[in-house]
């Protein structure tokens, strides 16, 4: 079983109290914290010594999305903390202004790939442009960001080809025509699936879609559905 | 296609090759991209990541002379929007101000098209004339103007309905690993082609035939020859470590090389061909050297309008109709040559695929 669990963002609209308690109560074992509206970031920080953590074998953080120039160096210095404590530090690339800063995170930095709105981070090849910029750090690979750019997940395809190597953690929804984070369809499971050998077992899978309390193992399940556990392999007949 | 990034083309190898040049290909080539240029500054933010501007035909191909028409349209993938119709009225308006010829008369052109019919309608009676047109010239001369997002992934998704609709390439055990679903509807768009040649005859009057003629004779003619070469690379360059092991896993990569050529030129694909087959010099200087004829042609005021206005009864004894028919047959020939005399591989592949 791959290991799969919730970010607090939707989950909790940004109560982490809550959002810690509706998966340590189910025996969740991966948990994100979201911060991704700047000022949630610092409300984070501020909590983080009383939220009780301990059940959760993997623990990353989200930076926020929306980093206005001169609030940058803020909140790289507010994610200290999150880098002592040895937890990915989750970033947008169009929310990065100073490469040079953020390398302080080495490869606890995770650069998502971005859905089609966004200007950059959407393709294996925007992505090489950023990773040129921070070879150090990771990937956080959006499936559900890789199937809106790419409905054939052809691009999905070449993004963990191209940077499986660096691959630290999932994001997993159905992202729809508008951007949103909305559970798993019969679709979305589907298209998922035809990557899913590209994906290691143990690679931490976290859902960002908006559920009700009662329907976490409804989508957790429909998670390890659609990435069913398997030995990763690139076949020689997937390199040309 | 997207805008080439200044490497050496096929072409230009094969003018070093050959110690030749074209300057009718190359004065065309250079409109091409002047216009291009200029519509990208014209048409700037009426594009967006579910919309691209797509020109087709002469532009696409870097072919465009003094007297082209602008094939276009705006080619959505995404959520349904009321303002894509302000838009394609938009870029109407602001073309006309360039005044910049409008689109033929077929109504293909000149207004929005939707990904989503382009896509799942191939073949079946919703696959209508102009359903097929757009999605095969989409894939053999078209090019996104500015923002190319949606573009690309709708040419993308069309690969992939060929690719992962072929049962027989992807599971088949034959020796040719050619996308033939792929090949049959370019075959198939080639062939409407020529009927809707003779339907537009009759249809208006005899009026511009003999212009029609000579592009049905060789720009469209090059198109379909491209089509075919796209569809045999396939298998010619196909490794053999994925020829032995195709799986529904091996999509992506295939699309991927197919979008390389989908991403050039017909007249680099072809070139590209003459210079890995067995083809003689001989050959590729008479295919060239006829193209480069037919471009002088058309960005010829006075010949261009000749074709354009003969007369039925007038044509066989009119000095430009023949020259143009030499220009053609010459063509002709050289495509015979590098098809079915000189070069084993493509013979091989057109005597399987091309008629049975």
């Amino acid at each position: 079983m791959r290991p799969v669990g919730f970010s607090t963002g939707l989950l909790a609209d940004g109560d982490f109290h809550r959002g810690v308690r509706l998966l340590r109560e189910r025996s969740v074992p991966v948990i994100e914290l979201s911060a991704l509206r700047a000022p949630e970031l610092a409300r984070l920080i501020g909590l983080l010594d009383g939220l009780d953590l301990s059940a959760f074998s993997y623990i990353s953080v989200h930076a926020p999305s929306d980093l206005e120039a001169g609030r940058e160096g803020e909140a790289i210095a507010r994610l200290q903390i999150v880098r002592g404590r040895g937890w990915p530090v989750i970033v947008h690339p169009d929310a990065i202004g100073d490469f040079r800063s953020w390398t302080v995170f080495g490869e606890l930095l995770c650069i998502e790939n971005m859905d089609k709105r966004k200007p950059t981070g959407r393709t294996a090849s925007e992505l090489a442009g950023v990773f040129d910029r921070l070879p150090d750090a990771s990937l956080c690979f959006d499936i559900g960001h890789a199937r809106q750019v790419d409905p054939t997940m052809n691009e999905a395809a070449v993004i963990l080809r191209t940077f499986g190597g660096r691959l630290r953690q999932l994001h997993m929804s159905e992202v729809g025509a508008g951007s949103t984070h909305n559970p798993l369809t019969a679709s979305a499971i589907a298209a998922f699936r035809r990557v899913s050998h590209l994906i290691p077992d143990e690679v931490p899978i976290i859902l960002e879609a908006l559920v009700s309390e009662g329907e976490i193992e409804t989508e957790i399940a429909r998670a390890q559905e659609a990435l069913p556990a398997q030995q990763v392999r690139v076949a020689e007949n997937e390199i040309w | 296609m997207t805008e080439p990034a200044g490497e050496t083309t096929a072409l230009d190898q094969l003018r070093q090759k050959l110690g030749r040049e074209w300057p009718a290909i190359a004065r065309a080539d250079r409109a091409a991209q002047a216009m291009r240029a200029q519509l990208r500054g014209a048409l700037r933010n009426l594009d967006s990541v579910d919309t691209s501007i797509v020109v087709f035909g002469s532009l696409a191909r870097n072919e465009w002379t003094s007297k082209s028409d602008l094939d276009w349209t705006l080619l959505i993938d995404g959520q349904a929007d009321p303002e894509h119709l302000t838009a394609t009225q938009r870029i109407s308006d602001r073309l006309a101000a360039l005044d910049i010829p409008k689109p033929g008369r077929g109504g293909v052109f000149g207004k929005m098209a939707f990904s989503h019919d382009i896509i799942h309608r191939i073949g079946g009676q919703d696959d209508t004339n102009q359903n097929t047109t757009q999605r095969i010239l989409l894939l053999l001369e078209s090019r996104a103007i500015d923002r190319d997002e949606a573009y690309d992934r709708v040419i993308t998704q069309i690969l992939h309905r060929y690719l992962l609709d072929d049962r027989g390439l992807i599971y088949g055990g034959g020796k040719y690993k050619v996308p033939r679903f792929l090949l049959n509807d370019i075959v198939r768009f080639w062939r409407t082609m020529t009927v809707d040649f003779v339907y537009k005859q009759r249809e208006h009057a005899g009026e511009a035939w003999a212009l029609r003629d000579a592009k049905l004779r060789l720009s469209r003619k090059l198109i379909f020859v491209s089509g075919l070469l796209l569809c045999f690379h396939c298998h010619l360059e196909m490794p053999a470590e994925i020829r032995r092991s195709l799986s529904e896993n091996s999509i992506p990569v295939l699309v991927d090389h197919l979008k390389k050529d989908v991403q050039s030129t017909p007249l680099e694909i072809v070139a590209a061909a003459l210079l890995s087959s067995r083809a003689s010099g001989q050959t590729a200087r008479n295919l060239l050297d006829a193209y480069d004829a037919f471009l002088a042609m058309l960005d010829d005021p006075q010949k261009r309008g000749r074709l354009k206005e003969l007369r039925w009864e007038d044509l066989h004894a009119d000095p430009t109709f023949r020259e143009m028919l030499e220009i053609s047959h010459q063509f002709q020939g050289a495509l015979s040559k590098l098809f079915f005399e000189e070069d084993p591989d493509l013979f091989d592949l057109i005597k399987f695929y091309g008629v049975f």
